[in-house]
């Protein structure tokens, strides 16, 4: 408990009368990388969202370790989410979203912009995010220039600009070849739980999922199977099945 | 098959029903306003008498003046129409759908949709009847007998309505015909040329030419080619140099922007201008007609003031007036209507891309602020810069004291001032649909 920064307890959400989360609760550690797997309609995407602040939940509690003081994330008004959101939270999502008007650089700063940060301070901090991720000589191409690859390099920097304490990303490789999956993944491991941050991915894909440090299977809205790598080992697992 | 095909994509989700209502809202406004200045200028060649001539020649040209925003507006709800279905179709091209059956398609969805939309608009017009036809001209209201259109003719604007649609579809769609996966693609922003200010500052110094000809005596029909020459030259410099003007803006104020709503203003300017000043465009004309309109009003003063004045000669002068605010005021509709329509179909196109935003944590107020901006400065930028190209035209014809005179300023700053804060108060109207498009995703 003392190293996890979020939490969820019981969290239940409905859409009308279908029942996307029905009763989870987990814990995401400082520097963890948590990958939610399961069908289409497991409820990932809503928890997901639901960890975010997106959304809020029907019920149960949604918490936020803010440098030691735990924060009732659900509770919170929508403008104070979306202050969390933009200060201690990153966002990759399956196509980038990135902005096609823009440039790549500009997408970046933006993310420090919409905080009041300045423009040549935000460009300074997006240039160095964007060289650390390879992107090096292309911050003035616009998105509709990269390949597919280098367009969710930009989304991570992005994500990561304003270094978020937890990034999430929503089947950030989705829409990738195996190949650029792999070097994207290892783009966001780096500039995440390579930097002491955390990350919680939602993906279908098994050989993403296996590089992240604990693995959540989810069926009908539950948790029905958690996979933790050994960090000590890498290769070897155990897995417990929850009810 | 493609009225299979049609029957089935019309009868999509609830999620496409706003996206559908706008477009036949759109039509409707265009075919009220249409029928409604139709009617009017109906009213006046019904006349038979001495002065009917001059009522008949102002009307004519109170409808040339308002052809180019209703043509605007036609075609901003036929683009809307049109694009609401750009994904669907290109997944039909994806699924082997040939570019005629594409072609067929969009006409026949955009057709239909702005048939209904003018039947709406049908209904409007005689909802406005009454309320117009208390207009006063020659110090008698118009009466509803006067206003109210043939059946023909409310068919014919009806069809007219249609056709705009299906040609603007066509049009608006070739890249879904071209290129299935490239609808949403966009490469390099488009690249203006100078060239186009090159041909501008030859058209206005022709202009200036002619209106110094129009002095010497020559016949009323050289003046009345003259003026024609005049005001559809000048025009078309402003739609030929317009986007050029704002490019060069916009890359200033991108170079320039302290704040993400500067920033985002800015590039979607940048992005594209010709988009941009498609959507301001009407402004241009309407702040055109604004110095004409205010001069004339000058002119006309000085007539209805002047000793040898006779009763008719006031009259026609206040009948003036009405008919160049009534032109103004319809005018000013449409570009509002125009914007607003174009905004709401921005807000539907990216509305996944706001959502994500939104969840990034960009606040509503800064989205809200980067499409007003993105309207806005262009929107200022293109109603002084037309207001004072028409007053260099003007000059030689009106002379600068009449320019300068201070009903004419009034006149001219009042007209300007109410477009403009008209296209404000249809962005403020798009708000909710961007409130509404976050909030369903929440």
């Amino acid at each position: 408990m003392a190293s996890s920064i979020l939490s969820a307890r019981d969290i239940r959400k409905s859409y009308g009368s279908t029942v996307a989360l029905d009763g989870v609760s987990l814990e995401i550690e400082a520097g963890e990388s948590l990958a939610l797997m399961g069908p289409s309609g497991s409820g990932k995407t809503t928890l997901l969202h639901l960890l975010a602040g997106i959304l809020t939940p029907d019920s149960g509690e949604v918490g936020w370790n803010e440098h030691g003081s735990w924060q009732r994330v659900d509770q919170m008004k929508e403008s104070r989410r979306s202050q969390l959101r933009r200060e201690s939270f990153g966002f990759v999502f399956q196509q980038g979203l990135l902005i096609p008007e823009l440039t790549a650089l500009e997408n970046v700063a933006l993310a420090l912009m919409i905080d009041g940060v300045s423009r040549p301070q935000s460009e300074q901090r997006a240039r160095q995010k964007l060289a650390a991720l390879g992107l090096e000589g292309m911050e003035d191409r616009r998105i509709g220039q990269l390949s597919g690859g280098q367009a969710q390099r930009v989304a991570i920097a992005r994500a990561q600009v304003a270094d978020a304490e937890i990034v999430f990303a929503d089947e950030p490789t989705g829409a990738l070849d195996s190949h650029t999956s792999e070097d994207v993944m290892t783009a966001l491991l780096g500039a995440t739980t390579g930097q002491g941050r955390s990350l919680v991915l939602v993906t279908h894909d098994e050989t993403v999922a296996a590089r992240c440090s604990r693995l959540l299977r989810m069926r009908d809205g539950r948790i029905v199977q958690q996979t933790r790598s050994i960090p000590e080992h890498p290769g070897i697992t155990y897995t417990e099945a929850r009810s | 098959m493609t009225l299979r095909v049609a029957w089935l994509l019309a009868r999509s989700g609830t999620g496409s029903r706003a996206a559908t209502l706008l477009p036949i809202v759109a039509f409707a406004v265009v075919t009220a306003l249409l029928l409604v200045v139709a009617g009017g200028a109906q009213a006046f060649w019904s006349w038979t008498d001495q002065t009917a001539g001059v009522y008949q020649v102002l009307s004519a040209i109170a409808l040339a003046l308002l052809v180019v925003p209703l043509l605007a507006l036609g075609g901003s709800a036929a683009r809307l129409s049109a694009r609401r279905r750009d994904d669907r179709l290109s997944t039909l091209r994806l699924l082997g759908a040939t570019p005629a059956t594409v072609a067929r398609l969009t006409v026949l969805e955009s057709t239909a949709l702005a048939l209904a939309g003018a039947v709406v608009g049908v209904i409007g017009y005689f909802a406005l009847v009454p309320a117009v036809a208390l207009i006063p001209f020659r110090a008698e209201a118009l009466g509803i007998p006067a206003l109210v259109l043939a059946p023909w003719a409310i068919a014919a604007a009806v069809a007219g309505i249609a056709v705009v649609a299906a040609v603007s579809a066509l049009i608006g769609l070739r890249q879904v015909v071209i290129s299935p996966l490239g609808v949403r693609t966009r490469q390099n922003a488009p690249r203006l040329r100078w060239v186009r200010v090159a041909v501008g500052a030859a058209v206005i110094a022709l202009a200036l030419l002619l209106t110094n000809i129009v002095q010497i005596d020559v016949g009323i029909t050289v003046i009345a080619i003259v003026l024609g020459c005049l005001f559809g030259g000048t025009l078309a410099v402003l739609n030929l140099v317009g986007p050029f003007v704002l490019r060069l803006m916009a890359r200033r104020q991108v170079r320039r922007a302290r704040t993400a709503a500067q920033l985002l203003g800015g590039r979607t300017v940048l992005e594209s201008p010709k988009a941009a000043w498609r959507q301001v465009s009407g402004v241009a004309m309407t702040s055109f007609m604004a110095v004409f309109a205010g001069t004339g009003v000058a002119v006309l003063n000085a007539i209805s003031g002047s000793e040898g004045a006779t009763a008719s000669d006031r009259a026609l002068v206040t009948d003036i007036g009405t008919g160049l605010t009534i032109t103004l005021v319809i005018s000013f509709l449409m570009v509002a209507c125009s914007a607003g329509v174009n905004q709401a179909a921005d807000v539907f196109d990216r509305g996944d891309l706001y959502v994500n935003l939104g969840y990034l944590g960009m606040p509503r107020r800064i989205m809200d602020a980067a499409r007003e901006r993105a309207v806005m400065w262009p929107l200022v930028v293109v109603a002084v810069g037309s207001a004072a190209i028409a007053a260099i035209v003007v000059l030689p014809l009106a002379g600068y004291t009449l320019i300068v005179a201070p009903l004419s300023l009034l006149t001219i700053a009042l007209s300007i001032a109410a477009g403009i804060g008209l296209v404000w108060a249809a962005m403020r109207l798009t708000r909710p649909v961007l409130t509404a498009r976050l909030a369903a995703a929440a």
